[in-house]
């Protein structure tokens, strides 16, 4: 049996010019926001009590809680509304296509009858217009009790409204206001005060005269390396709870009664995680990786725990790591080797192999050997010296070098698996082994390196003996998409299979493979990193962004 | 009106041996076999009994005599508890077609199915299996009830 342990949620999709929305819970500590074609819906007391929505059929824009916290309302791209309880498995309550096109914004009338909903496409339209600013209007909110509303614009400034009249009868004073873009405004429970944040990277708190002017309290900043990415996109005014949102997804709280306090940083990805790996030394640390080359580390049990800073932010291909030390490959020729202490990157070195990596691992036991597989060989690397190339004359899906460096398995486009023996430099092909009916897509050596496993596209798994390079178990054929990822259990008694399927399959190696264990759904759009942390713990990380640590009970 | 006893298959010429039908109805009638496993003989140009199995035997030992690289016809007897507590027993035709076969035999067994299918009456479930995961104990149980 398996059991979801602990989620590490993706963080909101933002994009560069445009706000996010974010909603609270009437009734509790939790905000909604989107990531792709899931809501998120996350306790801000408890950021590891986290859970999915993922039942939209293209990327979802908005959702929020109706005023009677019992149902939530969420809209995506296709113009598309479903309405599905908060307890009880999410059950649909209803869905219609309000809009043709992608919806901006919805809102729950205060009885929870009516929806409205706003968007592009030739739908329902505004009801009036309002021209007091001279560059996109980009947020407009009613004070809680309705008196007033509150637009917040590109052009920098806020304008506050009549709520009855809609007449103008103040502004956002222009002393110390904002300096960019302003994304979006909160207004507080007491509806004397808003929120607002900016392009400029920090946050303001204005108090709200009866008057309706406003003037500012506070201004609020986080800690960041101060560029693009830190610009503020998103907030919320739960409770105490001030939340802002960055470009670069990481959610800060800042407390409402206490605003010198440092806020709580929450980050994680934003993007498809492609790696996961556990570094020996503490296996309740995690590090993921996601395309965009953002590297974050994980502790069982708290959380995020902090990113990895690099001096370049390339986007990341493909990432092995060691103690002490990352190996990442990009979408350009180069190798990077970059030595980690704690949270910080070193120096990196880069050695140019001249065409691009496909695949790398790192012989384990002495790991400044490298190999790296391009597209018709592959490379062998000490440190950062290229010590030699070879072409191998057939299309390199996949390879895996041994812990000592001795052997490489190198797969092909054409399901067979090479066996090569490395001296120095040179190497010397020992055996080709026929079994796969689809490209090899991972090839990993158990931890007692006396087995290995490979995973193709055509589904397939096979457990082979290292030595005779015979098939020790095969009919691992349950997923039913592509194999992507592939890990041993530390005493390689079991071998778990991520898939484009979404899910996760575990199977012992000395048990027929019909008695598996199937985690159905690990993550939405395809599981892409695998990993054991202990002898009953498995990681995965995926397409949506989340990492999730499952926990296996052993059958009796 | 069916047929007994020797009879040719329009597609492909395979007739029934006459204990295969004998076998299947000992399987049904009397429960004394858990499963029979058919092969097509091309040099007698019928379909004949390979293997059955006791009573006793589980349907791992039915899946274990099943050749890897060859198809077969098989008929397996699965009992089961519903979920009103009834003991219940549903016959399964199973077409074991498995993807790493040769074609010609894929093709052979394809074709002569039909007619030896329609010999056999009282099949409640048909699977078509083209390797393990798709003959799985799981899809038995999901598909009787």
């Amino acid at each position: 049996m398996t059991q979801l342990a602990e989620t590490y949620a993706c963080v909101p999709t933002a994009e560069r010019g445009r706000g996010i929305l974010i909603s609270g819970s009437p009734k509790s500590n939790t905000i909604l926001y989107t990531n792709g074609r899931s809501v998120i819906i996350l306790n801000l007391d408890n950021p590891l009590d986290v859970s999915v929505y993922a039942e939209h059929a293209y990327p979802a824009t908005v959702a929020r809680f109706s005023p009677n916290g019992e149902w939530i309302a969420s809209a995506d791209v296709s113009g598309a509304v479903r309405i599905w309880g908060t307890r009880n498995e999410f059950v649909l309550k209803k869905e219609f296509k309000v809009l043709s096109g992608r919806i901006d914004d919805l809102q729950w009338s205060p009885d929870g009858m009516r929806i409205v909903a706003c968007g592009e496409g030739k739908g329902k339209s505004f009801v009036r217009a309002f021209m007091d600013h001279s560059n996109f209007a980009n947020c407009v909110r009613f004070s809680p009790d309705g008196s007033k509303f509150i637009t917040v614009s590109s052009d920098k400034k806020g304008i506050i409204y009549d709520g009855k009249s809609a007449e103008k009868i103040g502004e956002l004073s222009s002393e110390d206001g904002h300096k960019g873009s302003i994304y979006a405004v909160s207004w507080s429970p007491d509806g004397k005060q808003v929120l607002t944040v900016s392009a400029d990277k920090s946050a303001k708190i204005w108090d709200i005269s009866e008057d309706g002017n406003g003037k500012v309290k506070k201004t609020l900043t986080s800690p960041g390396s101060g560029g693009v990415e830190d610009m503020l996109v998103g907030c919320l005014w739960q409770n105490d709870h001030l939340v802002t949102v960055s470009l670069a997804g990481t959610i800060s709280l800042f407390s409402a009664t206490d605003l010198d306090k440092a806020p709580v940083l929450l980050s994680g990805h934003m993007k498809n995680v492609t790696s996961l790996v556990v570094l020996k030394n503490d296996p309740k640390v995690i590090v993921s990786c996601s395309y965009d080359g953002l590297i974050i580390k994980w502790i069982q049990g708290v959380g995020y725990s902090g990113r990895l800073q690099r001096k370049d932010n390339s986007q990341i291909k493909c990432l092995a790591a060691v103690e002490e030390e990352i190996v990442t490959s990009g979408f350009d020729n180069k190798i990077w080797r970059v030595p980690v202490h704690g949270d910080q990157c070193g120096d990196a070195d880069s050695v140019d192999i001249g065409t691009q990596p496909k695949d790398l691992s790192l012989a384990l036991l002495s790991p400044e050997i490298a190999l790296v597989s391009t597209d018709s060989g592959v490379v062998i690397l000490h440190g950062t010296k290229v010590v030699s190339t070879v072409n191998l004359g057939f299309t390199v899906t996949a390879s895996a070098i041994a812990p000592d460096g001795m052997e490489a398995i190198i797969g092909g486009q054409d399901g067979k698996l090479h066996i090569y023996s490395i001296t120095g430099d040179i190497l010397k092909e020992e055996a080709v082994l026929e079994k796969h009916r689809g490209a090899v897509s991972v090839i990993r050596y158990s931890p007692d390196v006396s087995m290995f496993a490979s995973g193709d596209l055509n589904r397939e798994v096979v457990v082979w003996d290292r030595v005779s390079r015979e098939v020790k178990l095969k009919n691992m054929l349950y997923h039913t998409a592509r194999v992507n990822c592939l890990a041993w259990s530390p005493d390689s008694r079991m071998v778990a299979t991520g898939s484009l399927d979404t899910c996760v399959i575990i199977y012992e190696v000395d048990k027929p493979a019909s008695s598996r264990l199937t985690i159905k759904g690990a993550h939405l759009g395809g599981v892409y990193g695998l990993a054991f942390t202990d002898q009953y713990t498995v990681v995965s990380s995926g397409e949506d962004a989340c990492v999730r640590v499952w926990r296996l009970t052993p059958q009796s | 009106m069916s047929y007994r006893g020797r009879g040719t298959n329009a597609s492909s010429g395979m007739g029934v041996a006459e204990q295969s039908m004998t076998t299947y109805l000992e399987l049904q009638r009397k429960k004394v076999h858990r499963y029979v496993i058919f092969k097509i003989d091309e040099k007698k140009k019928e379909v004949v009994v390979e293997k059955t199995g006791g009573p006793a035997e589980s349907y791992d030992d039915f899946t274990a005599s099943l050749p890897e690289n060859d198809c077969r016809y098989a008929v397996y007897d699965y009992d089961f508890v519903t979920s009103e507590n009834c003991q219940k027993s549903k016959i399964f035709f199973i077409a074991w077609s498995p993807a790493v076969s040769r074609i010609r035999a894929k093709m052979l067994y394809a074709t002569s199915k039909d007619r030896f299918r329609r010999g056999l009456e009282g099949i409640h479930y048909e699977i078509q299996a083209t390797d393990p995961t798709e003959m799985d104990l799981e899809v038995l149980k999901d598909r009787a009830n």
